[in-house]
């Protein structure tokens, strides 16, 4: 037994390996067209990740998630930025990351206390309200023009198109090291959402989505829960909005309206509510498709061109229309999401690859927490 | 004193159009349990009919014909998508989002073929204003709330003297033993959709209406408002939204009237108030003003 | 709580201190004017099973509310100990080794370590940052915990089913999932509602054992709502019998069944034989 999952293990480090190796090689062969598609897809699925916390596993509905991506946003930019404190930029970036969370806090008495899909109404407001403060609070926002970002600077290097940098003859501008910086913030993302996921919080969170009763007179404190998951998804989002201020290099206040949260709800009901992988593959797919489809708009059958005649289904038109149609698709066909058909698809695979013998093997779709652990992996 | 009465009569007539839309999320929700998401861009479609329509078919016309094309795509919606799910409450969890997909699709589709424009409606109203002593009203405000004060006495004598109304009633309160008893859940949730989606229609007309410039893609958005004034009545609870409304159109009639002497919180700062007033409420009451806290369930 | 921690660890099979005594003073609920319970009073005796029982809607899971705290009495009091329960959130309640199952199932989705790993929540620590980080403490705490629970699921005979997704089981296996939970969380006083409702024979005798074996062997206090006659008859030392949120009768599964009023309120059925439901 210890040996199997001693096997297991290193396969499963192997696989990271191979998986990190691979997202690492793209800044040495694609142009910045791609780069910036995978920047913004990062940024998303960060951000998704936190509101899959909130929304997926903890059931708590939020339309607020745009806000605290402003706040990431503006946050850094103020704290290294002139007019603000201007502070060293990698000591902006997580507090303004811990400024999110604080926002988040200061929500508590109401994200405690308001659940499941009433909650949604309620963080409507902090859209709104958000976004007339980043409007009229000039000295700080810079209004509706927004502000620039300043580049992020580590130990001397800096992620802009600054100096020359040439690694494996390959030049390096903005794009090819932020994509550096989103991956290891994607990571760390990884790391943390799928540690809470599998542990002790995690389980009080789903017991909460599941029967608030149950999980009371289980012990766990409901409105504490509520408001730490809360919190934790606004961290996530700040740590996005950091990243998309950095990816944009400018802030502006439009962006992080209303449309903005739909999208993030939108990346993990297509995902599939509750996942990491499934929210970052929503992530992708939302953040991608509008771009794919502006720069392959003269290939497509019924898409316009961007700025062709007034009335013509435009790219970002058909990429809403299309997604926004997968919700309901999503929804009413698929509950799980992206996440549960690639899972669906998997079992498939290997039912037919491996016939059953054990009993316990049986079991058509295996459990996700206890995937170190899976019997079925190791079937000979 | 002019400009204190000015402000009323504006929020008046604004809490009374909200109280139209306000009145359709508690239908629904009332019937299905579901939050309409989808409700800005239901009025919307209403207002955009009217705009094209009127052209051909005068004023009234239109509007007929938007009521019940609008109501129709409502019931459509409620029929063959969200119905789809089930009655209990995790699906109608599940509808509320299916609503902002619909929602998605809906508001691209008008907002491409509005574009930039202003439509008029072609209202009887027009820009024309009347004396009401000191204060000078426009004719769309007082038609918006003679209008919402008829047709709102109109949907209360419904939810209190017909059969569907019962059904409702009953449905709201305990969907399985309203089964049981003989409701027919489907018809009961699709009259209220299709209720909703007619108020939602009327709304439209008068939040394009004098002093509005028109209808833009945006007006749609103005119909989010109603949220916070469901949630102060609880949801539940038409009489709630009734008042809520009122209270969210005063606020922001006031808000506005007395811009210059709120500076301090921002210009336009009347848009957002409706929000800033549902905090402050969900802050001391969870439940809203006149939500009953429910009892534990299992 | 942190000394329960310490003790539910220490303690081992057959030597764990008697739990403190639960009484219920007068307790009375109403909702929205109806009284669900009336003046309802009984205590159970440290290390022993007493049943609740009567026919539906007598207000046995209001009773069951209230000591776990979902339900606010108007008047009365609940005390554990020298502890009062009355004022207390339920997860409070839960801290101090007051465990519940429910009358119709509620597990939550994930699988059958998941469910009973939740039933750990009062016992354990691990937070948000720790759990986020994976510090070596938390996963170390998950991995005892695990263990624990392990053991819990093979004494209630869910051995086979543990990484098991709790969807996929039988009827009678959920139900145990409950039962299961509720020892995770190294109850002092255990409430079962209708443990066995809905299990076939094979089934019920199963549950009956364990039940008993519990009691024997951790010396918990256990309450027990059931309509199963021949299951109280066999469990209980003590019956308190609810009609319309009244006591009508109280002592040992021999005088209940020969009170006259008890079979009044089973309409005239023999209340020793058959369900009652």
């Amino acid at each position: 037994m210890s040996d199997r999952i001693r096997a297991l293990l290193t396969r499963r480090r192997a696989t990271l390996l191979t998986v990190a190796v691979l997202l690492c090689l793209p800044p040495f062969y694609l142009d910045a067209f791609w780069l910036r598609i995978g920047l913004f897809s990062m940024a998303a699925a960060i951000g998704a990740v936190g509101l899959a916390l909130l929304s997926g596993t903890a059931g708590q509905l939020s339309l607020g998630h745009a806000f605290f991506l402003a706040v990431g946003a503006y946050g850094y930019t103020w704290l290294a930025g002139d007019p603000g404190p201007g502070l060293p930029t990698a000591l902006a970036v997580p507090l303004a990351v811990l400024m999110a969370g604080l926002a988040g806090g200061l929500f508590s008495p109401v994200a405690g206390r308001v659940k499941g899909i009433y909650l949604g109404i309620a963080t409507l407001a902090l859209v709104f309200l958000g976004h007339h403060v980043l409007l009229t609070a000039e000295s700080v926002t810079g209004g509706f023009n927004g502000r620039s970002v300043p580049p992020l600077s580590l130990g001397g290097f800096t992620f802009d198109a600054g100096d020359e940098l040439t690694v494996l003859g390959v030049p390096f501008g903005a794009e090819e090291r932020l994509w550096f910086l989103g991956l290891a913030l994607f990571a760390l993302t990884w790391f943390t959402a799928r540690g809470l996921l599998r542990s002790r919080p995690g389980r009080a969170l789903a017991a909460l989505r599941d029967s608030e009763t149950a999980a009371a007179v289980m012990g766990v404190d409901v409105a504490r829960h509520r408001s730490a998951a809360f919190v934790v998804s606004s961290m996530y989002a700040g740590l996005a909005g950091v990243l998309l201020a950095l990816a944009f290099r400018r802030v502006v206040p439009d962006y992080f309206g209303l449309v903005l949260s739909v999208d993030y709800l939108a990346m993990i009901v297509i995902g599939g509510l509750g996942s990491v992988a499934g929210a970052t593959a929503g992530a992708v797919f939302v953040t991608a498709l509008p771009l794919l489809m502006t720069r392959y708009a003269d290939q497509l059958p019924l898409v316009a061109a961007p700025g062709s005649a007034e009335g013509a289904v435009g790219p970002t038109e058909a990429a809403r229309y299309l997604y926004g149609a997968a919700i309901v698709l999503v929804l009413l066909y698929a509950p799980d999401g992206l996440h549960g058909l690639a899972r669906r698809a998997r079992d498939r695979l290997r039912r037919r690859r491996t016939p059953t013998t054990d009993p316990t093997t049986a079991v058509p779709s295996p459990p996700p927490p206890a995937a170190a652990a899976r019997p079925k992996e190791h079937t000979p | 004193m002019t400009d204190l009465l000015d402000s009323l009569l504006g929020g008046l007539a604004l809490g009374a159009v909200y109280a139209l839309v306000a009145l359709g999320f508690v239908v629904i929700f009332k019937a299905s349990g579901v939050l309409n998401f989808a409700h800005g861009s239901l009025l919307l479609f209403g207002g955009y009919l009217v705009a094209v329509l009127h052209d051909d078919l005068g004023f009234a016309g239109a509007l007929a014909l938007a009521v019940i094309v609008t109501a129709a795509l409502a019931g459509a919606m409620d029929r063959f998508l969200l119905q789809r799910g089930g009655h209990d409450a995790h699906s109608a969890h599940v509808q509320t989002i299916v609503t902002i997909g619909i929602d998605i699709v809906l508001l691209t589709e008008l907002a491409r073929r509005i574009g930039g424009d202003l439509l008029t409606l072609g209202d009887p109203w027009g820009d024309a204003v009347t004396e009401l002593g000191p204060v000078t009203v426009a004719d769309s405000r007082l038609a918006a709330i003679a209008v919402s004060a008829v047709v709102i006495t109109g949907v209360f004598a419904l939810f209190r003297f017909t059969p569907w109304g019962l059904s409702l009633r009953a449905a709201a309160e305990d969907m399985e033993a309203a089964a049981l008893m003989g409701v027919h859940l489907g018809r009961v949730r699709a009259g209220a959709w299709c209720l909703a989606g007619a108020l939602a229609a009327l709304a439209a007309v008068f939040l394009a209406a004098f002093p509005a410039p028109g209808l833009e893609r945006t007006t749609g958005q103005i119909a989010l408002n109603a949220f916070p004034a469901a949630i102060l009545g609880g949801l539940a609870s038409p009489t709630g939204a009734l008042a809520g409304s009122l209270v969210i159109g005063l606020t922001e009639a006031l808000v506005v009237g007395y811009q210059s002497e709120l500076h301090v919180l921002g210009e336009g700062f009347g848009d957002v108030a409706p929000y800033a007033v549902m905090l402050l409420v969900l802050l001391v009451r969870p439940n809203g003003l006149f939500g009953a806290k429910g009892a534990a369930r299992v | 709580m942190n000394d329960r921690t310490t003790q539910a660890r220490t303690t081992e099979p057959g030597t764990a201190p008697a739990p403190p005594e639960l009484a219920v003073r007068d307790v009375t609920v109403r909702f929205a004017g109806l009284t669900a319970l009336d003046g309802v009073s009984f205590t159970v005796a440290p290390g022993s099973v007493h049943a609740l029982i009567g026919p539906n809607g007598a207000g046995k899971s209001t009773c069951f509310n209230v000591l776990s705290g979902l339900c606010r009495p108007a008047a009365g009091a609940v005390t554990l100990g020298g502890t009062e329960l009355t004022r207390l959130a339920p997860h409070r309640i839960a801290a101090l080794g007051v465990a519940r199952t429910f009358q119709n199932i509620v597990t939550t989705q994930g699988t059958v370590a998941d469910n009973l790993m939740l039933g750990r929540h009062a016992l354990t620590r691990a937070g948000f940052t720790a759990s986020a980080l994976r510090l070596p403490g938390a996963r170390r705490e998950q991995r005892e915990h695990l263990a624990r629970a392990r053991d819990i699921a093979e004494l209630t005979g869910l051995g086979a089913h543990f990484h098991s997704p709790v969807g996929l089981l039988s009827y009678g296996d959920r139900k145990r999932v409950e039962l299961a939970r509720a020892l995770c969380l190294e109850p002092r006083v255990l409430l079962l509602d209708e443990p066995v409702a809905g299990m076939n024979a094979a089934e019920r005798a199963r549950t009956a054992e364990v039940v008993a074996e519990l009691r024997a062997e951790l010396g918990l206090s256990v309450v027990l709502v059931e309509h199963d006659m021949g299951l109280v008859m066999r469990l209980a030392d003590e019956v308190t019998v609810l009609d319309f949120g009244r006591p009508i009768a109280h002592g040992t599964p021999d005088e209940v069944r020969r009170d006259p009023e008890v079979l009044r309120a089973y309409l005239g059925t023999d209340a020793t034989g058959e369900d009652a439901a």
